[in-house]
C-alpha cells in the first residue's frame, strides 16, 4: 500500500508542475457559463468548452469555468458527442469574467446518452467496450417479479434463464459459460453497491436473491458484456457485470401503479391416460388386480389458475440542490402449482444532495424488503406424474383421508394431493441494501480532481422451514416418520471504496484524458445453521417446533471472505474521434492459497470513430461509425471457501462408529486442502463495429469475441495416495467461448401520422468448447448432470473438444421409421457379437458399438449436443398510435438440446411391475422400452423454439389533469417448439425432470401520476 | 465546517483505514477445526482412529449421506466400502446377481467390466482413502509429535494401541487392494501429503509389507474380549494374517500354507470365540451378541447410518412379493438374488437355505434386470434373533461379519487338505460342527472320504454365501475364470461361458493411470501393461 501512496503523490506533483508555468501569463480573463440541451433545457455534463488552447469540461450542473484566457476576441467552441458543435464569438478584457451560456442542438440521439460504467459514466458514443444499456421504457412489461426478467431477450450476448416459478432463481449467462466449478453468474452492482456474483448475489430462502429489489424501482440496467469493460471489476468481472441504477426523484410527484394478473399452466408431462395405463398394466404386469376404476388427472389436482396483484407507490421531490424518492411496493403472486406463492413488501429511499455550491455531492440509497415464499412441497410434481391414473384421490379409510397404494412399498408413488395439503414448505427473506456515496470536487488544481467515497452494506436473513407430518405415506414408507427441517441463514456484506478521478483536458496534449484510481475493500460474513429432526413424536406443532424427534441433525457453518483491490483506469478521447482506454485491477482474495491470493487484471481497448473523419463526411446519411477493439484479462474465484486450509471435519451423531462394545463415538476426518489454489483467468478479445444512419434513427452494433479461460478450477482426481482423499480442487482446465453478437435498432416510423414504430433485434451466437483438462490431474473426462432414475447416474460430460455439459450418450440404433430399436437381434459369444438373438434384450441389441470391441459398455458413450443455445434471437417492437402503445418481445433459441428425463425415467414398462405400478410417460408407446435406457440418445431432443415472451397494450390519457395509463399484458403468449417435454428452456443444464411448468400470464393495471 | 476541513477529515479517515487495513487477506476458518487446534482436545485421537473404522461402515461425516469422504459426483451409497467390496466379490461369481442397471454396475454381473467402470474406480479410491487417513493418523501420533504436544501417561499408552489398530486397518485395505487389483501403490506415513504421484508397488511388495506389518503390530493390538467389539483385536489380526498367507500362492506364486495354518490355529486355539447356536443369528439385528464374530463392520440404526454396508444388503435382497416388514426395513430395493448355481448349492435339509424366498421367483435368471428372476436370499435381516425389529426401519442395526469362526474352521480344513499340517479328525470335526448346526441334526455329517478340496469350495459357498469371500475362494481354487466352473451370465451370456484368466484381476481405473504415470495396467485391459 505504501508504494501506491507514493504513486498518487508523484502523480499530483506532476500535474501541478504542468499547470504552474501557464498561470504566469498576462493579461487574462475568465469565461464561465452553463451548457444546456436546447430542447429539454437540461444541463449537459462533460461537454468540451474550448477557447484558443484552453479547454474545460462542464460539470454535473452544466457549468464550466475557463480561467486564464488571454484577453481579446476569440471563438468559443462547445462540443458534445451527439450534438451539433456550437461556436460563439467572445470578447474578453484582461481581468474580466464573461458569462457565456449556450444551448446545444441535439443531432444524433443516443450517442450522447449517459451510460453507467464501472466507477463512472461515459457517453454512449465514446464507449470502447461492448456495453448495453436498457432503460425502463424498454423493459419487458407484464408481471415481473425478478429484475433480470426485465431484460430477457433484449441484449445480445445475454441469456436470461428463469425457472418458471414466480420469482424463482434466475441465472444470467453473458457470452457463454466460463467456469465449471466457480460461479458463472455476472457481478451485480446496485447503485454502486456490489452485491456479489452468485445468482442475484446473496442468500435467500429459495427464490431469486435479487427479488429484494423491486423491479418498479429500476431506472436502467447496464450490462458490461466484454471483458475490457468489466475488467475494472477484476476478479468478479469474468462473467460480465450487470449495473442496476434505481430511480431518482425528478420533480414533485406521486405515482401509483397497480396491476392484477391471472396465470394458467401451458404444458405438462405427457403421461398415459387411465385407459392407456390400464391396458399397459394388463399387458405388461401381474399387478392388474391393484387397478381401480377411478379416472384421475393428478396434474389437474395440483395446478390452478393463479392470481396476483402488485401495487407500487412512489413519492418524489426535487429542488436545485436536492432530489429524493421514496417508494413502497407490495406484490402477492401465486404460482400455477398449488401452494406456490411469493409475497414481497419493499421500501426504498434515494436521496441526492448537493452541498458547498455543488462541490460535494452526496447520494444515499437505502432499500429493504421482506419476501415471504410458499413453495409447493417437494415430490408433488413427480408424484403427480407417477401416481396411477386409475386410482382415486380420496380414501375415507386411510388416516389422512387420501388414497395411497396399499402397503408401504418404498417404490410406490405417493398421493401428490396428500403431500400438497399436509406438508408445508415456506421461507422468509429479509434483505436490506444501503450505501452512501460522496463525491467531492477538490478545490485545488483547477478542480480537476474529484474524490469519491462509497460505503455500503448488504444484510440478508433467510429462514426456511419444511415440514412433513408423520402420517404422510411418503414418510411412512421411508421410515422417516415425519420430518421437520429448518435453516436460518444470515449474511452481512460490507464494502468500502475510495477513488480519485481526474477529468480535465490536459493542456500539454490535445484530447481529453480521464483518470480514475482507487481502492476497494469488501468483506462477507455468512452464517448458516440448520436443523433436521426426523422420527417426530407428534405433529401438533406443525413446522413451528418439535416436541421430540428420534434423529436430530444440527449444523452450523460460518463462511467469511475478503476481497481487496486497487484499480486504475485512464481513457483518452481525441475530438470524439480517437478513443482509448486502459485499466488495471490488482485484486486479492482470501479464498486462495497464500502464494496465489493476488492477481492482476489489465485491459486495453481502442475505438476509432470513422464517421468523424473528413473522408467519411457526406457518406450517405451515416451519423456514426465506430470501430472498436479490446483485450482484457479477468478473473474468477471458486464458490468454495477455505480450500487452502488443512481442516478436520467432525462427524455427526448418525455417522458414529462402535468403538468397543456399545460405545458409539463421533469421528474426525482429515480434510483435503490445496495451498496452491489460484484464480481462474479469462483472456478475452473483442472487435466491434457501431454504426448509425440518419442521425441515429437506424443504429446497429456487431461484436466478435473470443474468450479463453485458463486455470479453470476443477475438483479432479489426485493421484491416488498423494492427497488425503480421492479428489482435490485445483486449477487445471481450459475452455473457450467464441461468438458473434448483433444488435439493430430502428425508429422505423416516427410520428407524422401519429404512428410510431421502433424495432430492435438482437442476435447472439456462442460456441463453447472445453479445451483441456490437465491429464496430470487424472481426468480427461468428468461426468456431470445428475438425472432422476437409478442412483448416481450422470448424463453430461466435461470433455476436451466438446462444449461444456455436452450430453454423453449411446447412439441408439434406429429402424426405418427413425424409431429406436427395442428388440432382441444380437447375442454374444466369446466376446463377439453373433448377430443372432440370444433371448434377452440388452445393450448389444440397442446401441452402436462405437469402439468396435464387441462389448457395449461405458466406453461406447459419446458426447452429443449440449444444452446451451447456439443462437439466441430477440426482437422487440414498440408501436404507438396516438395515445395507444403496443410492445411485444419475441425470443428464439436455436440449437439448444434438452434431455427428457421424465420420459427416460418413466417411459419403461418395467415400472408397471413394481409392487404398485407407476404411471408411464407416453414415449413408451413409441419406444416399447421395457427396461430403462437412461443413456440413449433418443432422449436428447432439439429444443429450439420461438416464443412470444411478452406483449403489452397501453392507453395513456389525462384524467382531471393527471396523466393516467391503462395497460394490459400477456406473458408467454405462445411457444413454437418441436420439443416434446414440458418446456424447451429446461433450466441451464438442459435436464427436464419434473421442472416447474411454464405459465401464461395475463395482467392488467393502471398508473396514475399526481 | 468549510470544505477544506472536510477534505482534511476525509483524508485522515482514509489514512487511518490504509494504515490499519487493509491488504491483509488472512481469513481463517471459524466453524471448522484445523490441524492447528484439533489435538488440543485429547479425545481427538480416539475420534480420528474411530474414523478409520468408520471408513468401512459409513460414507461421510453425516449420517446416511452428506459430508462425503469421496467425490460427491458418484453417489455416496454406491461408494460405500463394504457395498463395493461385496459387489466386486459376489456379483461376478456363481452366488449373486443384481437387478440394477445403474451406470456400469451390471458389468459386474457378467464380467465385461472395463477400466472406466465407476464402481471399480470408487473401490480403488475407498481403499486409498483408508490408507491415507491411516497414514495421517500415524504422522500425527509419532513419538516426536506426541512429545511436542506433551502427551504422556495413559493417553500415550492408549495412542500406542490406536497406532496398531490404524496399521491393522491400513493392512486390511491393502489386502483388499492386492486381492482385487493386484498392482497398487504403497504409501505409508513416510510419504508426504501433496507429494508426487506414488510409485507402483507389485503384489509381492505389498504382500511382504502386509506380512511384516501384521507380525509387527500383533503385540500392540487390543486383546480380544467382550468389551472390544467393533475394534480389531489380536485375534482379528491373526485372522487377517491367515487370509493373507492362505492366498499367498495367488498373490506371489509361492504358497505359505503352514504359516496360514499357524495363524488359523491361533484364532481357533484362542478359545475366545464359539459357534452361534443358530446360523442366522450371525446376520440379524443383534448379531453383535453372536459369540462367533471375530471382526465386524458395525451398523446401527441410530448411530451408524449409511446406504451401503448391511443396509444395502438387507434392502437390496428384498423385492418381488416379499414383505419388507418381515426383514425389519421400510421397503425393498429389488436388487440382489441368487444365481441358479448358488441355489443349487443346498440339498434338501440344509437349514442354511431356510430363509430363501421362492414365491413368485424363478430359479433361472433369464433377465438379470428383473428381480423375480432368481431366488431371493434375504440372509441379512434387521430383526433380532428373538424376532424383534431393529431400532429403525430406514437404517439397520445388523453388523457385517467380516471374519467369523466358521470361516476359520473351513480354512483349517482346507489347509489340512493342502498339506499344511493339522489332523484329519480335527478338520472333520470342524466341518461337521458347521453341518450339524446347518441341518439341526447329524443328517448332514460328512465322512473322511467326502472331505475334499472340491467339497471345501462348495461348503464355503454354502456356509459363507454372500459374505464377500466367493471371488477370492474361486480364484484360489482356480475356478473363477476359465471353464472349470461355469455359471449364469459368466462371460456375458445367459448360459455362462469360458472367460479369460485376466478377469481374475480388476483393471486399475483408467483415470488413475492418467493421474499417476508411474502406474501400469493389468493384462487384458489395454493401456500400458505391467511388465
Amino acid at each position: 500500500m505504501r508504494r501506491n501512496r507514493h504513486l498518487i503523490r508523484a502523480f499530483l506533483a506532476a500535474t501541478i508542475s504542468w499547470t504552474a508555468p501557464l498561470l504566469a501569463q498576462q493579461p487574462t480573463g475568465t469565461i464561465r457559463g452553463r451548457i444546456t440541451d436546447n430542447s429539454t433545457q437540461q444541463p449537459i455534463t462533460g461537454a468540451t468548452v474550448s477557447v484558443g488552447r484552453r479547454t474545460a469540461l462542464t460539470q454535473v450542473d452544466g457549468r464550466y469555468t475557463i480561467a486564464g484566457v488571454p484577453a481579446g476576441s476569440d471563438l468559443l467552441h462547445v462540443r458534445m458527442i451527439g450534438y451539433a458543435q456550437a461556436d460563439q464569438p467572445v470578447l474578453l478584457a484582461g481581468g474580466d469574467t464573461v458569462v457565456v451560456d449556450i444551448a446545444l442542438t441535439i443531432q444524433a440521439i443516443g450517442l450522447s446518452a449517459i451510460v453507467v460504467t464501472g466507477y463512472g459514466e461515459q457517453r454512449a458514443g465514446n464507449i470502447t467496450g461492448a456495453v448495453s444499456q436498457i432503460a425502463d421504457s424498454q423493459f419487458n412489461g407484464g408481471r415481473i417479479v425478478s429484475p433480470a426478467e426485465l431484460i430477457q431477450g433484449k441484449i445480445p450476448g445475454v441469456q436470461v434463464v428463469d425457472n418458471n416459478e414466480p420469482g424463482g432463481g434466475i441465472s444470467l449467462r453473458i457470452r457463454g459459460t466460463t467456469s465449471a466449478n466457480g460461479s458463472n453468474e455476472p457481478l451485480y452492482i446496485i447503485d454502486g453497491m456490489p452485491v456479489g456474483n452468485y445468482s442475484g448475489g446473496g442468500i435467500s430462502a429459495g427464490r431469486d436473491p435479487l427479488n429484494a429489489l423491486n423491479p418498479d424501482d429500476i431506472e436502467s440496467i447496464t450490462v458490461l458484456r466484454d471483458a475490457s469493460a468489466a475488467a475494472i471489476y477484476g476478479t468478479n468481472g469474468t462473467n460480465g457485470v450487470v449495473i442496476i441504477t434505481t430511480k431518482h426523484g425528478t420533480r414533485p410527484q406521486v405515482e401509483y401503479t397497480a396491476s392484477t394478473s391471472a396465470s394458467e399452466v401451458t404444458r405438462l408431462p405427457q403421461m398415459l391416460n387411465p385407459q392407456q395405463f390400464a391396458q399397459a398394466v394388463q399387458a405388461h404386469s401381474s399387478n392388474a388386480g391393484q387397478l381401480l376404476t377411478a379416472k384421475t388427472d393428478w396434474f389437474s389436482q395440483i395446478d390452478r389458475t393463479a392470481y396476483g396483484q402488485d401495487h407500487n407507490i412512489s413519492v418524489s421531490g426535487s429542488d436545485p440542490n436536492t432530489d429524493w424518492r421514496l417508494s413502497g411496493g407490495f406484490l402477492d403472486q401465486d404460482g400455477i402449482l398449488d401452494a406456490t406463492t411469493v409475497q414481497r413488501l419493499s421500501l426504498a429511499f434515494n436521496l441526492r444532495q448537493r452541498i458547498f455550491g455543488d462541490r460535494l455531492n452526496v447520494q444515499a440509497n437505502l432499500r429493504g424488503s421482506r419476501e415471504h415464499d410458499l413453495f409447493t412441497p417437494g415430490g408433488v410434481l413427480s408424484n403427480a406424474a407417477q401416481m396411477g391414473p386409475t386410482q382415486p384421490i380420496y380414501d375415507s379409510a386411510s388416516t389422512t383421508g387420501y388414497y395411497n397404494w396399499p402397503g408401504t412399498l418404498l417404490q410406490s408413488a405417493d398421493n401428490p394431493l396428500e403431500i400438497l395439503r399436509l406438508g408445508t414448505d415456506q421461507g422468509t427473506t429479509y434483505r436490506t441494501i444501503g450505501n452512501v456515496q460522496g463525491s467531492y470536487r477538490l478545490p485545488w488544481l483547477g478542480e480537476a480532481f474529484t474524490a469519491n467515497l462509497n460505503l455500503g452494506f448488504d444484510l440478508a436473513k433467510a429462514d426456511r422451514e419444511t415440514f412433513n407430518p408423520i402420517s404422510l405415506h411418503a414418510q411412512q414408507k421411508t421410515g422417516t416418520d415425519g420430518s421437520d427441517y429448518h435453516y436460518n441463514d444470515a449474511q452481512a456484506n460490507s464494502v468500502l471504496e475510495m477513488y480519485l478521478k481526474y477529468s480535465s483536458p490536459l493542456r500539454v496534449a490535445p484530447g481529453i484524458i480521464d483518470i480514475t484510481g482507487g481502492y476497494s475493500y469488501s468483506q462477507s460474513h455468512s452464517d448458516f445453521s440448520s436443523y433436521l429432526g426426523t422420527g417426530l413424536s407428534t405433529d401438533v406443532l406443525g413446522g413451528n417446533g418439535v416436541t421430540s424427534a428420534l434423529n436430530v441433525q444440527n449444523q452450523r457453518f460460518i463462511n467469511e471472505d475478503r476481497l481487496i483491490s486497487f484499480f486504475g483506469r485512464a481513457t483518452y478521447n481525441l475530438n470524439d474521434r480517437y478513443l482509448a482506454s486502459v485499466s488495471v485491477r490488482h485484486d486479492g482474495s482470501s479464498r486462495f492459497g497464500p502464494e496465489r491470493q493476488w492477481g492482476n487484471f489489465p485491459s486495453v481497448s481502442i475505438g476509432w470513430r470513422l464517421s468523424q473523419e473528413a473522408f467519411m463526411r457526406g457518406f450517405g446519411s451515416l451519423s456514426d461509425l465506430k470501430l472498436r477493439g479490446s483485450w482484457a484479462r479477468t478473473g474468477n474465484q471458486p464458490t468454495a471457501f477455505y480450500l487452502a486450509w488443512p481442516t478436520f471435519q467432525a462427524g455427526d451423531a448418525q455417522s458414529q462408529i462402535e468403538f468397543g462394545s456399545g460405545n458409539f463415538v463421533s469421528t474426525l476426518r482429515a480434510g483435503n486442502y490445496n495451498t496452491n489454489i489460484g484464480w481462474e483467468e479469462t483472456d478475452a478479445y473483442n472487435a466491434g463495429v457501431d454504426f448509425g444512419f440518419a442521425n441515429q434513427r437506424y443504429t446497429g452494433t456487431v461484436d466478435w469475441y473470443t474468450r479463453n479461460t485458463s486455470n479453470l478450477i476443477f475438483t479432479v482426481a489426485c493421484a491416488s495416495g498423494s492427497c488425503l482423499s480421492d479428489r482435490i480442487t485445483k486449477n487445471v482446465g481450459r475452455m473457450r467461448n467464441r461468438g458473434i453478437e448483433l444488435a439493430l435498432n430502428a425508429r422505423v416510423l416516427e410520428g407524422p401520422a401519429r404512428l410510431r414504430w421502433t424495432a430492435a433485434l438482437s442476435v447472439t451466437h456462442n460456441t463453447n468448447e472445453m479445451l483441456g483438462i490437465d491429464p496430470a490431474a487424472g481426468a480427461t473426462q468428468l461426468l456431470v448432470g445428475g438425472i432422476a432414475g437409478g442412483v448416481g447416474n450422470f448424463i453430461e460430460v466435461l470433455q476436451p473438444g466438446y462444449a461444456v455439459n455436452s450430453f454423453f450418450v449411446y447412439q441408439h440404433k434406429r429402424d426405418a421409421n427413425g424409431r429406436p430399436i427395442y428388440a432382441d437381434n444380437n447375442g454374444l459369444s466369446n466376446g463377439k457379437f453373433t448377430g443372432t438373438p440370444d433371448g434377452t434384450i440388452n445393450e448389444q441389441d440397442l446401441y452402436v458399438d462405437q469402439n468396435g470391441d464387441s462389448v457395449i459398455n461405458f466406453n461406447d458413450r459419446r458426447p452429443l449436443h449440449d444444452p446451451a443455445p447456439k443462437w439466441i434471437v430477440g426482437h422487440t417492437s414498440y408501436l404507438g398510435w396516438g395515445s395507444w402503445s403496443l410492445d411485444f418481445t419475441l425470443r428464439a433459441y436455436l440449437g439448444n438440446y434438452v434431455y427428457n428425463n421424465v420420459a427416460s425415467n418413466l417411459g419403461t414398462y418395467q415400472e408397471l411391475r413394481r409392487g404398485s405400478p407407476y404411471n408411464l410417460h407416453a414415449s413408451v408407446l413409441e419406444t416399447n422400452f421395457d427396461s430403462p435406457q437412461y443413456f440413449s440418445d433418443y432422449y436428447i431432443e432439439d429444443a429450439s423454439f420461438l416464443r412470444l415472451d411478452n406483449m403489452t397494450v397501453a392507453y395513456s390519457f389525462q384524467y382531471h389533469g393527471s396523466p393516467l395509463r391503462l395497460f394490459a399484458s400477456a406473458k408467454n403468449v405462445f411457444t413454437i417448439s418441436g420439443y416434446s417435454g414440458v418446456d424447451p428452456t429446461a433450466g441451464l443444464n438442459g435436464i427436464d425432470n419434473n421442472i416447474y411448468p411454464r405459465s401464461r400470464t395475463f395482467s392488467a393495471g393502471l398508473t396514475v401520476r399526481l | 465546517m468549510n470544505s477544506r476541513t472536510l477534505a482534511l477529515a476525509g483524508a485522515a479517515v482514509c489514512g487511518l483505514l490504509f494504515a490499519t487495513a487493509c491488504t491483509d487477506l488472512t481469513v481463517a476458518p471459524k466453524s471448522t477445526v484445523t490441524s492447528g487446534n484439533v489435538f488440543s482436545d485429547a479425545s481427538s485421537y480416539r475420534a480420528f482412529v474411530a474414523k478409520l473404522y468408520a471408513g468401512l461402515a459409513v460414507t461421510g461425516q453425516q449420517g446416511g449421506a452428506g459430508q462425503p469422504d469421496l467425490d460427491p459426483s458418484f453417489d455416496e451409497g454406491f461408494s460405500q466400502y463394504i457395498r463395493l467390496w461385496w459387489q466386486m466379490n459376489e456379483l461376478p461369481t456363481d452366488e449373486a446377481i443384481i437387478a440394477w442397471n445403474d451406470g456400469s454396475l451390471s458389468e459386474l454381473n457378467s464380467g465385461n467390466w472395463g477400466s472406466s467402470n465407476a464402481f471399480l474406480g470408487a473401490m480403488y479410491n475407498r481403499i486409498t482413502f483408508q490408507v491415507t487417513q491411516a497414514n495421517e493418523f500415524l504422522r500425527q501420533t509419532t513419538d516426536a509429535v506426541l512429545d511436542s504436544r506433551g502427551v504422556t501417561g495413559p493417553l500415550r499408552t492408549e495412542i500406542r494401541t490406536y497406532r496398531a489398530e490404524a496399521r491393522f486397518l491400513r493392512a486390511l485395505s491393502y489386502w483388499h487392494a492386492i486381492d482385487l487389483f493386484g498392482n497398487y501403490i504403497l504409501v505409508t506415513e513416510n510419504d508426504p501429503v501433496g507429494g508426487p504421484p506414488p510409485q507402483r508397488a507389485t503384489r509381492q511388495q505389498i504382500y511382504d509389507f502386509l506380512v511384516s506389518e501384521l507380525t509387527a503390530i500383533q503385540g500392540d493390538m487390543p486383546a480380544a474380549s467382550a468389551a472390544t467389539y467393533g475394534r480389531a483385536t489380536t485375534i482379528a489380526n491373526q485372522m487377517l494374517l491367515a487370509k493373507v498367507y492362505l492366498n499367498a500362492g495367488v498373490y506371489t506364486g509361492t504358497t505359505h500354507d503352514p504359516e496360514a495354518m499357524a495363524a488359523v490355529n491361533a484364532v481357533i486355539g484362542s478359545g475366545i470365540y464359539s459357534l452361534a447356536p443358530a446360523y442366522l443369528n450371525n446376520f440379524k439385528a443383534d448379531n453383535n451378541t453372536s459369540p462367533e464374530i471375530i471382526f465386524a463392520v458395525p451398523a446401527d440404526g441410530a448411530h451408524t447410518q449409511s446406504y451401503g454396508n448391511t443396509n444395502f444388503l438387507i434392502h437390496a435382497s428384498c423385492g418381488g412379493s416379499m414383505s419388507n416388514g418381515t426383514y425389519g426395513v421400510d421397503g425393498c430395493w429389488w436388487g440382489l438374488r441368487l444365481k441358479p448355481e448358488a441355489y443349487a448349492f443346498y440339498p434338501a435339509g440344509d437349514g442354511r437355505a431356510s430363509y430363501f424366498y421362492t414365491s413368485g421367483q424363478t430359479v433361472a435368471v433369464t433377465d438379470m434386470f428383473n428381480f423375480t428372476n432368481g431366488i431371493a436370499a434375504p440372509k441379512y435381516q434387521n430383526v433380532t434373533s428373538t424376532g424383534a425389529p431393529g431400532s429403525r426401519t430406514n437404517f439397520v442395526d445388523t453388523d457385517f461379519p467380516m471374519f467369523r469362526l466358521a470361516d476359520a474352521y473351513l480354512m483349517y480344513a482346507e489347509l489340512y487338505l493342502r498339506g499344511a499340517g493339522g489332523t484329519q479328525q480335527q478338520a472333520l470335526d470342524d466341518v461337521n460342527a458347521l453341518r450339524v448346526r446347518a441341518y439341526g441334526d447329524s443328517s448332514g455329517v460328512i465322512t473322511a472320504p467326502e472331505l475334499t478340496l472340491d467339497f471345501i469350495l462348495d461348503e464355503r459357498g454354502r456356509e459363507l454365501l454372500w459374505e464377500g469371500h466367493r471371488r477370492t475362494d474361486l480364484i484360489r481354487f482356480g475356478a473363477f475364470t476359465g471353464n472349470t466352473r461355469v455359471w449364469a451370465w459368466k462371460g456375458g451370456v445367459l448360459g455362462g461361458q469360458t472367460t479369460p484368466a485376466t478377469l481374475a484381476l480388476y483393471p486399475l481405473p483408467a483415470s488413475e493411470l492418467i493421474a499417476n504415470p508411474n502406474l501400469c495396467q493389468n493384462p487384458g485391459y489395454g493401456g500400458t501393461t505391467c511388465p
